[in-house]
């Protein structure tokens, strides 16, 4: 049990001294974001900034707007207003420059699943400018750290949801960007897997690469990033280093405070009266 | 230097004959079959009595056929032949005498033997008549052309061909064409012999003397003017050949090796279609693109109905009164329509995959090029080697030039705007996974704006050249190689302006084609 202690205590407040605040470039930068769909404004003037080398949870209720701006983020769908820029390259006027820096894994799109898994990670390289020993050696290596290496023979129609997001948390490493956007990278994935693929975005982070990531899952968002913003609604309520949000609770406890999620419970009371 | 690499070239030959070589087999094998066919060659050339018509109907698609079998044999036999330029690249040996002793090196071999004992059975059958000369003139034009051309073949597939499988593969297209080459002699001359089908036989021979294989064997016994143009264009050829080579050569041994190594063999996964193609964006969209015309059902429909559609066309205008030979002019050109206007939708079949294309650093011409060359590399050979046949069968003067050209230019000109169309309108098509016939759950009438604009744009780029071509079958013959000509440069302008043009548009509106795959 003591051996087992300090770990829990790590990794229950990550001893992650925030940086100091002149020191690392900004990588990603977003301001005043909207995006309409008809008449619901799904994204609502949504501003942020992310610097190299830390990790970013973008955490909110179902329909808040993560998945609508992580796409337009990267590039993925246009924006009604706002801009977009990553390393002083704006996503919307000079694509090409942006995408080059960015990988993405997105939520609930198709692959061109009737490729191989290596094939698939090949395309990915090549689309972004590795050359053929590269994109294969880099192929074999992300399948190793993933534990992907059985399934690469294997058409990616053939894959479970949580392969799918791992063959694509691959496709999104393959070109070393400096960016990731990762959209829900572990919804459906078992822990041994979450387990390698935190182990590799810690690396890569810690080797001077930017995540952004959203999450339904507090604890491991609270585990995970150093610092984390609060969507509700298409506004982002708050956003800043761990400590700053959390602001002494727990990042759940505080997410539902934020979200207001606690007075729905009201409405309910024939549920407790039983049918029998 | 130049004699130095002639004994180089017979120390290798004689290697592949020593006792106890594990090719030992293979050599002999090799040798009996090229023995035979250069007796066959001679025996036919002296049996031919070219004074018949269609015996000199014969010689000529015979010695065309083989010319072509020979040209390509080298590589039947598999690439990473010894001389090849690249493998002196470390020597001091200044660029023009390489390419000069290779060159006559190549002479020296089977291929080498196969074109001399083919013009001298050309030259033999004209022996005792007036026009030896020519045909004497024609037979080392030809033999010089084939041994060049073989060469120049060898290096640049030996350069294309980046990977195992591609080496492969070229290997196995030469091994067929041999084949079809000596089968398409062998045929002629018994046709010739039986002497029933001698009209067939001068009109297959009229189409060959067009072509490049026929351009010098035509040569012979055609009227004085027309066979001094021939000999001259062959003559001009083979210095450009020259000229070529001398180029390849200084290029390729200053130029990297772009084989992969064959070290890495053991963690080679093979990646089938993309081992083919070039580690571009465009190549690896290209092979993506075999791979679904391949095996995804939406498109392999198409694959399947190619063949069925033009017996049922013809049996359609048949019924509706068109007279049968002229409705052989039909059967093509509407393959090569439909098979052009097919892609006009590519896009959406991508459905949400499609942001894999997004996301990436991507040129818009990269996309739109990649998506074109599986029905390039299906329609093109497919009209090239069955638009003679149906000239044959249409019996109009002038038929393949015609029927060629005109379906040339419906594929490449359809290919092109369905390039702009698929970036500008693309419209909900079946999933992927969903069967063929499958429709998707809404589809409006954008769909029949794009499938109609595509295909009134294609004839509408093409209506000059079908008016000429209408010309050539209705009143003058004259019009049908200007229509040809009209279609093939139609077509490519049109295909490289569509790509041009789509990939501007496609990098403009690519989000939009994402998201308008995520609404449906």
């Amino acid at each position: 049990m003591t051996a087992a202690k300090p770990r829990r205590k790590k990794s229950a407040t990550p001893k992650r001294p925030t940086p100091p605040p002149p020191a690392q470039p900004v990588v990603l930068e977003v301001s005043g974001l909207t995006k309409r769909f008809g008449g619901v404004v799904a994204v609502d003037g949504v501003s942020f900034t992310v610097r190299r080398g830390t990790i970013f949870g973008f955490v909110g209720p179902n329909g808040a707007g993560k998945t609508t701006t992580l796409s337009i983020a990267t590039g993925l769908m246009r924006p009604d207003a706002g801009t977009v820029t990553v390393r002083g390259a704006d996503v919307w006027a000079d694509p090409i420059a942006a995408k080059r820096m960015i990988g993405v894994l997105p939520d609930r799109m198709r692959l061109f699943d009737l490729l191989t898994g290596a094939q698939l990670l090949y395309y990915c390289g090549v689309l972004h400018g590795l050359d053929r020993e590269t994109a294969r050696s880099r192929t074999t290596d992300l399948a190793r750290s993933l534990g992907l290496d059985d399934a690469l023979d294997r058409p990616v129609r053939d894959y479970s949801i949580g392969m799918i997001k791992k063959i694509s948390l691959a496709a999104a490493l393959i070109h070393s960007p400096a960016l990731l956007v990762l959209d829900e990278p572990f919804e459906a994935v078992d822990p041994v897997s979450t387990q390698l693929a935190s182990d590799v975005l810690r690396r890569y982070a810690d080797a001077g690469g930017t995540v952004v990531l959203s999450s339904h899952n507090m604890d491991f968002v609270e585990r995970m990033c150093d610092h984390v913003g609060v969507i509700v609604g298409g506004r982002m309520l708050t956003a800043g280093s761990m400590d700053e949000v959390r602001d002494g609770l727990r990042l759940e406890e505080r997410f539902v405070e934020l979200a207001g999620g606690r007075q729905a419970v009201e409405g309910l009371e024939w549920l407790t009266t039983f049918s029998d | 230097m130049v004699d130095n690499l002639l004994r180089l070239k017979l120390a290798l030959l004689a290697s592949s004959f020593r006792p106890g070589s594990r090719r030992l087999g293979r050599s002999i094998a090799v040798s009996l079959l090229v023995v035979a066919i250069i007796v066959g060659m001679l025996g036919a050339g002296a049996l031919a009595d070219v004074t018949n018509p269609a015996h000199r109907a014969a010689v000529v698609i015979g010695a065309g056929a083989l010319s072509l079998g020979i040209l390509v044999a080298p590589l039947a036999a598999g690439l990473g032949s010894a001389l090849e330029p690249r493998r002196f690249a470390s020597y001091p040996i200044p660029s023009g005498q390489l390419a000069l002793g290779l060159g006559l090196a190549g002479a020296v071999g089977a291929p080498g033997a196969l074109a001399v004992a083919l013009a001298v059975a050309v030259e033999s059958a004209w022996l005792d008549l007036p026009e030896r000369g020519v045909a004497i003139a024609a037979g080392v034009l030809t033999a010089i052309t084939i041994i060049l051309s073989s060469q120049l073949l060898v290096t640049v597939a030996a350069r294309l061909a980046v990977s195992e499988p591609a080496a492969r593969a070229v290997a196995a297209t030469a091994r067929v064409t041999v084949v079809v080459a000596i089968a398409a002699a062998g045929i002629a001359a018994i046709v010739a012999a039986r002497g029933t089908d001698g009209a067939a036989l001068e009109r297959f021979a009229e189409v060959v003397g067009r072509s490049p294989g026929g351009l010098t064997w035509a040569a012979i016994g055609a009227p004085a003017g027309e066979a001094v143009a021939r000999l001259a264009i062959a003559a001009l050829a083979v210095g450009a050949l020259a000229a070529l080579w001398w180029w390849v050569v200084a290029r390729v041994v200053v130029s990297p090796e772009r084989r992969s190594a064959p070290a890495d063999r053991a963690a080679d996964r093979g990646l089938g279609w993309f081992d083919m193609t070039p580690a571009t964006p465009g190549g690896v969209i290209a092979a993506r693109s075999l791979l679904y015309w391949t095996r995804d059902p939406r498109y392999r429909v198409v694959l399947l109905g190619l063949p069925l559609a033009p017996p049922l066309i013809m049996l359609a205008l048949l019924i509706a009164g068109v007279p049968l030979p002229l409705l052989w002019l039909i059967p093509l050109p509407f393959l090569a329509l439909f098979l052009g206007w097919f892609s006009h939708n590519d896009t959406a079949y991508d459905h949400t995959a499609i942001w894999l294309h997004v996301a990436a650093p991507l040129r818009g011409t990269a996309d739109r090029f990649g998506r074109l060359v599986p029905p390039l590399l299906l329609g093109v050979p497919l009209i090239l080697i069955t638009a003679p046949l149906f000239a044959l069968w249409s019996g109009i003067a002038n038929g393949f030039e015609l029927v060629a050209g005109v379906s040339l230019g419906l594929l490449l000109t359809g290919l092109g705007v369905a390039s702009v169309v698929s970036a500008l309108a693309p419209y909900p098509a079946a999933r992927p996974g969903a069967g063929p016939f499958d429709q998707p759950p809404l589809t409006g009438s954008r769909a029949s704006w794009a499938q109609a604009g595509a295909l009134v744009a294609t004839v509408g780029f093409m209506s000059p050249t079908l008016i000429l071509a209408w010309w050539g079958v209705t009143s003058d013959a004259m019009w049908s190689p200007l229509a040809g000509l009209a279609g093939v440069a139609t077509g490519v302008g049109m295909l490289m302006l569509g790509v041009a043009v789509g990939g501007q548009i496609y990098r403009r509106r690519a989000p939009d084609i994402l998201t308008l795959a995520q609404r449906t």
